[in-house]
């Protein structure tokens, strides 16, 4: 099965974080960061940044664009990848649609082969070049979308494909049409499979949209770079945009985790 | 001049091998099962047994041949196979439980998507087969807890649910560990004497000769013995069927 490896590196979440806050505390020792000084100028340039003119609302206005267009995306990517799925399990499964299923095959290999920002770019710059009223995150949301169900067309049709075979003749052996085979027996299987992997896909998209600045967009990632550029700080904006990326990618794995086991609850090995 | 209820006639199904070659499963089978007969299907691994059993109700496609069912031609695209499936049930090597659903369901479903009962009907059917075959405590249990042996009996329950007139069985035992074979052949003892119409694709040759009305003994693709288990089995004439019986019951 093809997956994206742009998931989350947080497998055992509490070990890596202890790790990471270790290495944080010997960092900052290390560079004197415990003097009353440092702490001082460190509490002064954080008030700068983040308090001062209310800039946080900066960065909270930057989450509300990004998880505004994780969202969008991630529901284009759910009607595209169910439409490219269907085609192509349907092909495989003995509907004589060739052409379709070329097609179909020909839009997963060019939005999984070429880089999403270049698709970002390329729908910003040059297809909705002359479209300039059009708010961009709407075309980054058609941008992603579209990228986005490429992959989970791939996650569909991998989770059907996971099924036995044998389920799908045992239906059909008691009289059962393809369709109700599919909707009653093998679709409901493969749900388990497949629901914990879009999760992952809109974790990965989640972060993916943070290319989103090129095409000017005032997402989570440009916010970032919006206060540096209002206090000329080099570091703390941006570890704090990702300290929030990472806190938010951490929830949603410990969730992708819990809704697995209760997926899978009641069956053995 | 016959009375079959499935008749087989110049049966083969050719594989279309990856490297372009062809493989000849089945080469030429003609034959046919009366209402309430049963029919061992005997042979080496590899004959074509499997293939046959599966080409009687399409699961795999004929290359050519004809085969109808009760005077219907079901190799014909005007014939809806998923009916003659709902009466021409099968039982699997290896199950195929619906893992999704308990015991109940996987009784229940096909009968009352198929509009053939209402929910309460195949409610009251399904507790009546269980109970036959002897697993009545374990109608709201995930198929994931049940052993080999009850597995295959709810299995044959899924299917009599259907009320079919021929049952399919493709090597039911060949999957169960040893100590679970005799609870299955138990149940199909008892359905065989019910006067069930079945195929049976086997390797129990015990069970066979003391159930069967008939051997079929495949060999590359054609019946190359067919008999009484009598006949078949203490008096084989052919020399592969001797050979094929001398390996399988020198244990």
């Amino acid at each position: 099965m093809t997956m994206r490896n742009k998931q989350t590196g947080a497998g055992r979440g509490d070990i890596v974080l202890g790790i990471f806050a270790l290495f944080l505390l010997y960092a900052l020792y290390s560079s004197g960061f415990f003097t009353a000084a440092a702490w001082q100028d460190f509490n002064r340039r954080f008030y700068q940044n983040f308090v001062k003119d209310s800039r946080y609302m900066m960065l909270v206005d930057g989450l509300k664009a990004t998880i505004f267009m994780t969202s969008g995306a991630t529901l284009i990517g759910l009607a595209v990848g169910l439409v490219l799925s269907v085609i192509r399990v349907a092909h495989k499964g003995g509907a004589h649609i060739p052409v379709l299923n070329a097609m179909a095959e020909t839009y997963i290999t060019v939005l999984r082969g070429t880089p999403a920002m270049v698709q970002l770019l390329i729908w910003n710059f040059t297809i909705f070049a002359s479209a300039r009223d059009l708010n961009t995150q709407y075309i980054a949301i058609l941008a992603f979308g579209l990228n986005s169900g490429a992959y989970i067309a791939e996650i569909f049709r991998g989770g059907i494909e996971s099924i036995d075979p044998g389920q799908m003749e045992a239906a059909r052996s008691l009289g059962l049409s393809y369709g109700t085979s599919m909707k009653l027996i093998v679709l409901p299987q493969a749900l388990r499979n497949i629901i914990p992997m879009l999760f992952n896909e809109f974790i990965a998209l989640l972060k993916e949209t943070s290319v989103a600045g090129y095409i000017g967009i005032d997402d989570l990632t440009r916010a970032g770079q919006n206060i540096q550029a209002l206090t000329l700080e080099h570091s703390q904006p941006l570890v704090m945009v990702a300290i929030i990326y990472l806190v938010i990618v951490m929830c949603l794995t410990r969730f992708v985790r819990k809704l697995e086991e209760w997926l899978h609850r009641g069956r053995r090995g | 001049m016959n009375d079959y209820i499935i008749e087989v006639k110049d049966l083969h199904k050719t594989f279309r091998l990856q490297d372009g070659g062809e493989l000849h499963v089945l080469n030429g089978i003609s034959t046919g099962i009366h209402k309430g007969e049963k029919i061992a299907v005997i042979g080496p691994s590899g004959s074509g047994k499997s293939t046959f059993l599966r080409c009687l109700n399409r699961m795999e496609e004929p290359t050519s041949g004809i085969i109808s069912f009760k005077g219907e031609d079901i190799t014909s695209p005007k014939c809806d196979i998923d009916h003659v499936r709902s009466k021409m049930c099968m039982v699997f090597q290896h199950f195929h439980l619906f893992p999704h659903l308990t015991v109940r369901k996987n009784l229940t479903l096909a009968p009352v998507e198929l509009k053939l009962m209402n929910p309460d009907e195949a409610d009251t059917r399904a507790k009546e087969l269980l109970a036959r075959v002897g697993l009545a405590d374990k109608i709201d249990e995930w198929p994931d807890r049940l052993s080999g042996g009850q597995k295959q009996r709810v299995a044959i329950a899924r299917a009599l649910a259907m009320n079919p007139d021929v049952l399919l069985f493709d090597e039911p035992t060949s999957a169960l560990d040893p100590e679970m074979i005799g609870e299955v052949l138990d149940v199909m003892k008892e359905l065989a004497d019910s006067g069930m119409t079945m195929y049976l694709v086997t390797h129990e040759m015990g069970f066979a000769h003391k159930v069967a009305d008939r051997v079929l003994f495949i060999d590359k693709g054609i019946i190359s013995e067919e008999g009484t288990p009598e006949e078949v089995f203490d008096d084989p004439k052919q020399p592969r069927t001797k050979e094929f019986l001398s390996k399988v019951l020198r244990r």
